[in-house]
């Protein structure tokens, strides 16, 4: 396999006669390798430095398995941001619109406060919550002509403040088990949060690089005023993608709460910031166009590696804040183009 | 053989305080490449941008392929085949070449819901064969290739575009393709112009006249908004397509002459040798007391460099710059103000003025210690400094509170020269002052720079027209592909006309 792969990459963009397996090897690789290096060597100087720290412990398959099983949910979430960075906007409304989509969606399955019992139903339901509250995001942005992270950061609190209301305050416990027992279920010891949020990956990845949506995303995050002289309906593209990360939200919303078996209006609390940091670890350039699915992979796995060996080796927790902080900055110099920016604000 | 494509006829159009084209006919020829020649501001762009729909002209018929018509914009303009390669350029710089090529147009190589990567790619080929880039990968980053690659690559998009649309013989603008590239790169690209005109019609713009006189079919000139010639290449003639450009005689009175004065003995500035690599070498001046030198070039002949030099903005990689015999460097515009160099840049709006803050605060910006007592900024000190400047340069203002968003071009100009002189400025560097400033202001621009040359400070000029430099300038400096080529004296009386100059400008 690796001797294919490297026939294929030494072939490079040349049309040699070269196998169509080979050539597929390459066409991975090349996805791989394409900036991805940094990443791929974070990763690797993380998992060294807490397998030394821990003995070895942080190394184990037991371990590997824990990292895969925290890793899910952020990399949901961090698959959803990562969509609006790329086409060069900012969506803040994260926390709020999980939060809210987890009271509504709590509500609604079998619960002591009511009698509904929508079962799988639920699932559709909160995607569309979701999707709308990206609907929102989307119109704001590009019809009233705002900031997408003022937009959304507004919208957030909007979300949670309607997530306190919708459910007085009140924490929801979910009776529906069979929820609970898919997502700390596992498939071939693999979490099964995990496994949904690489079909995810799987999804976006295909639609970023072979899609005329991807394309267009693109597009707009390397330069939106030529792609809007190109022809490309800008609004229309940026409205989709932000429904698609609210409807992503509802998504990890919905793991939330199966996870906790309960959901309250802080379901959707400190979601954000790890995910956030996933995107610049991961190397999706917060001035867009640059990075994809792939990226959001390696950050959240960088991230998520570095907090559990963090717990492993027993550092205090605001010590690991201060850290995680550091690591987002630094991230987001290494990976913005200031060129493109001009002034800083 | 000889139809017409595309007829501009009697087209005017007016922007605030200026006419850029008054009653200009123009068409362009089945198979032909046709030469677009004219001075800066000669109106050349907005001609072009008229053709293809991004200026409405405010009279004037477009009659094409014998259909009067009335183009929306770009976007319409290249449905119906006419298109155009900007000089800023328009591909986007983190997608591959194909998507760049294609970009939203692709509906042809969607199998829903996928994108056929691999019939885009098989296009994509095709199309960058037509242009002479048949070995470029078309995956590969717009960003990743030089500057002239892009270009033949616009040119392939629309191409393509117009062929998508059923547009049959499309009309390619080019906006001066030739200042991105090298020698070679050019005649790669005039040799792909030739073989592309036997199915499209090719209008090219380019100072570089020697250029177009050998390789148009067809000439225009452009000389203040009219067309001055049109003429075949066979009796094109540089020397004579240069008197055209930039007009007879000059009318001295114009520019202020009597006012001129003549400049101390004293080395105010001297610079020596200075260079800046890939931009411009060898670069040495005497600056006198009470000069006025100009400096004359074409884009790219590295004169824009050497003001950002002295101004600070950039650094030059060797040479030095003495002032007043003391040798400075500059690592920032900082260290050029405090030296005494003040630049007054193309762009006010931007880069000159903070128009947001009101005139006082922008005539006190560099001398805010001065207006100090104590801690805190004095209000009293601060409304004398503005309301001393505002009269000494006659700034027309309602107050010396007014933001200088609302003030006119020419206002603005002189709250910027207000600000250098505050900050007592012994040499000033003006980049285009006259640029966008109706003629009326411009008058009143040349009568300050005058006053300021009698005053005792030195000025270095880059000016919109060949005329205006020789005009306004005690001597000029000619720079042509990064060196100066000629140090000519324009003394009070003894002027040298613009057409004695232009061949060594081009």
């Amino acid at each position: 396999m690796s001797e294919t792969t490297g026939s294929g990459g030494a072939a490079g963009g040349t049309l040699g006669a070269v196998s169509p397996g080979a050539r597929a090897a390459a066409k991975i690789s090349s996805f791989v390798s394409k900036g991805m290096n940094g990443q791929i060597i974070a990763l690797a100087i993380v998992l060294a430095i807490f397998a030394v720290g821990t003995n070895g412990l942080s190394l184990s398959i037991r371990n590997l398995q824990t990292i895969l099983s925290l890793a899910g949910i952020p990399l949901v979430i961090c698959l959803g941001i990562h969509q609006v960075v790329i086409i060069g906007a900012m969506d803040l409304s994260t926390e709020g619109v999980i939060s809210l989509c987890a009271v509504l969606a709590g509500f609604l399955i079998k619960n002591p406060f009511n009698t509904n019992n929508m079962g799988l139903w639920v699932i559709p339901v909160a995607l569309a919550i979701g999707g709308l509250a990206g609907l929102a995001n989307g119109l704001i942005n590009t019809k009233i002509r705002m900031p997408s992270f003022i937009a959304s950061l507004g919208l957030g609190w909007v979300a949670q403040g309607f997530s306190v209301i919708a459910g007085k305050g009140n924490a929801v416990k979910m009776l529906d088990i069979r929820f609970q027992n898919f997502t700390n279920g596992e498939l071939f010891g693999i979490p099964n949060t995990i496994l949904i949020a690489l079909a995810l990956f799987a999804i976006l990845f295909v639609v970023q690089h072979f899609t005329k949506l991807g394309t267009h995303m693109y597009a707009i995050g390397g330069d939106e005023a030529l792609a809007r002289q190109a022809g490309i309906k800008v609004d229309r593209v940026k409205i989709i993608v932000f429904v698609i990360t609210g409807c992503i939200y509802a998504l990890a919303a919905i793991l939330l709460v199966a996870r906790l078996a309960s959901s309250n209006p802080r379901t959707g609390w400190n979601q954000m910031f790890p995910a956030m940091t996933a995107v610049a670890v991961g190397g999706v350039s917060l001035s867009g166009g640059v990075g994809g699915a792939l990226n959001a992979v390696f950050g959240t796995l960088i991230v998520t590696a570095l907090n559990n060996g963090m717990v492993l080796m027993k550092i205090s927790p605001y010590i690991q804040n201060a850290v995680n902080g550091i690591v987002l900055i630094v991230a987001v110099a290494l990976t913005i183009d200031r060129k493109k920016i001009g002034i800083i604000k | 053989m000889n139809e017409t494509i595309l007829e501009l006829k009697g087209i005017s159009k007016s922007f605030p305080g200026v006419a850029a084209l008054r009653n200009v006919d123009l068409r362009v020829d089945r198979n032909e490449i046709l030469g677009l020649v004219g001075e800066n501001g000669a109106g050349k762009s907005t001609l072009m941008k008229v053709m293809i729909g991004f200026h409405r002209a405010d009279e004037g018929k477009y009659i094409l392929r014998g259909q009067e018509m009335s183009l929306s914009g770009p976007e319409e303009a290249i449905r119906v085949g006419v298109g155009m390669v900007f000089q800023e350029g328009s591909m986007i710089p983190n997608l591959s070449v194909m998507d760049n090529l294609f970009l939203a147009n692709e509906r042809g190589f969607v199998r829903w819901p996928l994108l056929d990567r691999k019939r885009m790619a098989e296009a994509a080929r095709e199309q960058l064969e037509a242009v002479g880039l048949g070995s470029l990968d078309p995956r590969t980053l717009m960003r990743d290739l030089p500057a002239s690659r892009k270009q033949m690559i616009e040119i392939a998009r629309l191409l393509w575009l117009s062929s998508h649309y059923g547009a049959e013989n499309p009309i390619l603008i080019l906006d001066e393709p030739t200042t991105v590239l090298q020698a070679s790169e050019t005649e790669m690209l005039f040799s792909i112009l030739g073989e592309l005109k036997k199915k499209a019609s090719i209008v090219f713009i380019s100072h570089r006249l020697e250029e177009v006189v050998l390789h148009s079919d067809r000439i225009v000139v452009l000389k203040d908004g009219i067309v001055v010639a049109d003429a075949p290449q066979a009796k094109a003639e540089v020397r004579a397509i240069e008197m055209l450009m930039v007009g007879h005689e000059l009318a001295a009175e114009h520019y202020r002459e009597s006012m001129q004065g003549s400049p101390s003995g004293e080395v105010v500035l001297s610079v020596r040798d200075l260079a800046m690599t890939g931009k411009f070498e060898g670069f040495s001046l005497d600056l006198h007391g009470g000069e006025i030198v100009g400096l004359v070039g074409l884009l790219g002949s590295g004169k824009e460099e050497v003001c950002r030099c002295l101004g600070g903005s950039e650094s030059p990689s060797a040479g030095k710059i003495s002032i007043r015999g003391r040798e400075t460097r500059f690592n920032s515009p900082k260290d050029a103000i405090a030296a005494g160099i003040g630049v007054i840049p193309i762009d006010r709006r931007n880069e000159g003025l903070a128009t947001s803050l009101d005139v006082a605060n922008n005539i006190n910006l560099l001398v805010l210690a001065r207006m100090r007592r104590g801690l805190f900024l004095s209000p009293a000190l601060e409304r004398k400094s503005a309301l001393k400047w505002i009269g000494e340069v006659m700034i027309k203002t309602p107050s010396p509170q007014t933001a200088c968003s609302t003030l006119s071009g020419g206002n603005q100009q002189k709250v910027v020269i207000a600000k250098w002189l505050a900050a007592e400025a012994g040499i000033l560097v003006l980049d285009h002052p006259t640029r966008g400033i109706d003629v009326g202001a411009k008058d009143e621009i040349y009568r300050r720079i005058r006053e300021l040359a009698a005053a005792g400070l030195s000025i270095i000029i880059m000016c919109d027209t060949l005329e205006e430099d020789i005009g306004l300038s005690d001597r000029i400096v000619i720079m042509k592909d990064g060196r100066m080529v000629r140090d000519i004296s324009c003394a009070k009386g003894a002027k040298p006309t613009p057409v004695d100059v232009i061949s060594y400008v081009v």
